[in-house]
């Protein structure tokens, strides 16, 4: 009887529990990932997803290469190649051919930015909860989560090692597309800075939808439903959002002023689209948008109710007057905007025209969207981790009666008799 | 010195129905301890509640000193807990099962590698160390679970049902095991619903039923306590007339409550007496000259003396 220490040791409390956090982690996900990474499978998964991207990258290369040297070759290098940037020459010219100005590179360095942020976008929707939703109700299935509890690990230890490991995987592929990612800046078009906002996002909401399909696990004891249970979610956040968005969003009595407004006024709270990775990914798009004008600036500008300035050469401002939310209509300066995409727009009071930056405020959105989902995974693996330790008080009662029958019917010498 | 196991009222209640309703226990290091019950008794889920998984409803558990319910860290470090249903992950070699769960009670690297070689060829698995958990046979699955329970050196085992579904090899091999655990100065909780199997094994058994404890005790302790005479076998050789002879030489004693002829020709005695009067019934029907093959106690000890109590238990009831 070698350990008997007094029960009360206040001072090395501290430590001691993030040791047995750090031994959770790096126990569980040690043990994760030697199962998901043995043998050849998870490599040969990253090669056909590189491969399939790559694909889908030239894909849209080739389209809008040919749509590009068309239509150069009527514009020639008038007109709208000047309009949309002030950044300086774009390194693709020599790289994509003597028919494509700076522009139209830039324009398909932008497409292949958008094209391959949404495709990860989706592979993360799709992969994570995927990943994520059997962590833990796998372990109830095959009876070893008990195993698990009665060691001293700490639960939260245990839960984020059971979501990191599940999550490394999709890291791995996230980080596998960045070079493929950097070809657009051959392009050019597109900064470094753009790309790590793409990959902050990317990583963001995997984290957020991850600790979904973990919470999932958690709550419910067979894989498959917490699996379907997760994608439900996902779909709500995706199209659910938006549909509901929209459907506020045309609710709203429009007010009659002859079609003279940018942006609509509303009562679609822009929250509710947080969550949404995809609105966050337009944003991202339109922040890119090399020639000032892109559907997407106009899909945020709804959501956020800021007004829209981009567009030099489409000249359409809905009558070329803008509407902020909480303000009067003003005009725009066509000659004056998309020179300038950076800076934020002070919105909000009515300015005076002549003193109105111009241009689509940057990073307004997608913060947002990272920073919700960064919440929502913290939150859920919290969460979760009340949802498994057995004798910490927040847990429901329901659930701890609902445990009971289920463990009588797997083991016949389960205490409960009827 | 503390005991190392001690429950005070411990309760457990689903809804309305009681699990465990009141076991008190009182553990000495050391011990090899049997859960006796029936199937549902109780015993899995008071084993549950002792290895921190359950948090009881009513009631005080200490192990080591340190309360379940308030100190559960504490008392993992001191507990191996070998479920009576357990799982394997897929996907894990034998070692990496062990190293696993030594990692989780932030064992170093180097002590790791030790000690897996030393658990597995403690439970006879050192050959098996590369395989699969899940290609394991249930036995070895058995024996794995066991060695994982010992990662941590832990002063307390408690082991639910660690024999079911065994076949009877396996079963001796694990009552080794188990002889050696007790050697290495272990404290060991195990239940079961098959008594022989603890009879052995045991220094002491607390029998269960319906969520309380009947008796506890050493094995002898409690037969004294409950006996209430036994039955005994006897094979009288010779043919029919002179097994019948020694019905009717039997019965006309007086240790003997009543004789049956059996099928098999045994001769089956209810002998309200204790050893004693059994030893000299068996002197005198040799002395008179029957020619007594065998006298033996009809069932197990334990069994018998198991269905006694609970018996006992059902009659206030009923």
């Amino acid at each position: 009887m070698t350990v008997d220490q007094p029960p009360a040791r206040a001072t090395s409390r501290m430590p001691q529990g993030l040791r047995s956090f750090w031994a959770g982690i790096s126990a569980v996900s040690t043990k994760e990932l030697r199962g998901r990474m043995r043998g050849r499978r998870a490599f040969v998964v990253v090669t056909i997803y590189l491969l399939l991207l790559s694909l889908f990258a030239f894909g849209v290369y080739q389209m809008l290469h040919e749509a590009a040297v068309m239509r150069s070759r009527f514009a020639f290098d008038g007109g709208f190649s000047d309009g949309g940037f002030s950044e300086g020459g774009f390194p693709g010219d020599g790289f994509s051919g003597s028919f494509v100005s700076g522009a139209i590179s830039a324009e398909i360095g932008h497409a292949l930015f958008s094209g391959i942020l949404i495709v990860q976008t989706l592979l993360v929707l799709v992969l994570a909860p995927a990943f994520t939703s059997g962590a833990i109700s796998m372990e109830r299935e095959k009876q070893t989560l008990e195993l698990l509890i009665t060691t001293p690990l700490s639960t939260l230890g245990m839960v984020v090692g059971k979501l990191l490991s599940a999550l490394a995987y999709v890291f791995l592929l996230i980080v596998a597309s960045i070079p493929l990612m950097a070809i657009v800046f051959a392009f050019g078009g597109i900064g470094p800075e753009d790309l790590v906002r793409a990959y902050l996002l990317l990583f963001a909401v995997a984290f957020g939808v991850g600790a979904v399909g973990l919470f999932m696990s958690a709550l419910i004891g067979r894989t498959q439903v917490a699996t379907i249970l997760s994608f439900i979610i996902v779909l709500g956040l995706t199209i659910g959002t938006v549909a509901l968005h929209t459907y506020l969003v045309a609710s709203t009595p429009r007010p009659d002023d002859g079609g003279f407004v940018a942006v609509e006024r509303h009562q679609a709270p822009e929250a509710l689209l947080w969550l949404n990775p995809l609105v966050a990914d337009l944003d991202l798009v339109c922040i890119t948008v090399p020639t000032g004008y892109h559907f997407t600036c106009s899909y945020i500008s709804i959501v956020t109710g800021r007004p829209y300035f981009g567009d030099s050469f489409g000249g359409n401002m809905q009558g070329g007057m803008v509407c902020p939310s909480n303000g009067p209509c003003f005009p725009v300066d066509d000659g004056f905007v998309g020179e300038d995409r950076g800076e934020a727009v002070a919105v909000g009071e009515p300015v005076a025209q002549e003193e109105v930056e111009l241009g689509f405020p940057r990073d307004t959105f997608w913060p947002r969207t990272a920073g919700a989902f960064l919440a929502l995974g913290v939150a859920l693996t919290l969460l979760s981790t009340q949802l498994i330790a057995p004798s910490r008080r927040l847990r429901s009662r329901r659930h701890t009666v609902s445990r009971a029958p289920a463990e009588g019917s797997a083991s016949p010498t389960a205490g409960v008799q009827p | 010195m503390t005991a190392a196991l001690r429950t005070q009222g411990l309760v457990k209640r689903y809804g309305r129905t009681l699990a465990v309703a009141g076991v008190d226990l009182e553990i000495a290091p050391g011990e090899i301890f049997g859960l006796v019950g029936p199937n549902g008794a109780g015993k899995t889920t008071t084993i549950r509640m002792l290895a921190t998984l359950l948090p009881p409803s009513a009631g005080e558990a200490e192990i080591c000193g340190f309360s379940v319910e308030r100190q559960p860290d504490e008392v993992r470090r001191r507990i191996g807990y070998m479920p009576d249903t357990f799982g394997v992950y897929d996907d894990m070699r034998v070692w990496e099962y062990l190293d696993f769960f030594a990692r989780c009670y932030g064992i170093s690297a180097a002590r790791r590698r030790q000690m897996v070689g030393d658990l597995l060829e403690l439970v006879d698995l050192a050959d098996k160390r590369e395989d699969y958990v899940q290609a394991l046979s249930r036995g070895m699955q058995q024996r794995l679970c066991l060695a994982h329970a010992l990662v941590h050196d832990p002063q307390v085992l408690l082991l639910d049902e660690p024999a079911s579904g065994l076949d009877p090899r396996a079963r001796m091999e694990l009552r080794e095991l188990l002889r050696e655990l007790r050697s290495l100065g272990k404290t060991v909780i195990i239940s079961s619903h098959i008594l022989p199997e603890l009879e052995e094994l045991c220094t002491a058994v607390a029998i269960i039923d319906r969520g309380r404890v009947l008796a506890s005790g050493p094995v002898e302790q409690i037969q004294a306590r409950f006996r209430q005479g036994s039955v005994a076998r006897a094979r009288i050789l010779g043919d029919a007339e002179v097994v019948l002879a020694a019905q009717r030489f039997l019965a006309a004693q007086p240790e003997v409550a009543s004789v049956e002829l059996l099928p098999d020709g045994r001769l089956e005695l209810a002998l309200p007496g204790d050893e004693e009067a059994s030893a000299a019934l068996l002197s005198r029907a040799v002395q008179a000259g029957h020619r007594v093959a065998s006298f033996a106690p009809a069932a197990s000890d334990l069994e018998e003396l198991f269905l006694q109590i609970t018996a006992l238990d059902e009659e206030p009831v009923s």
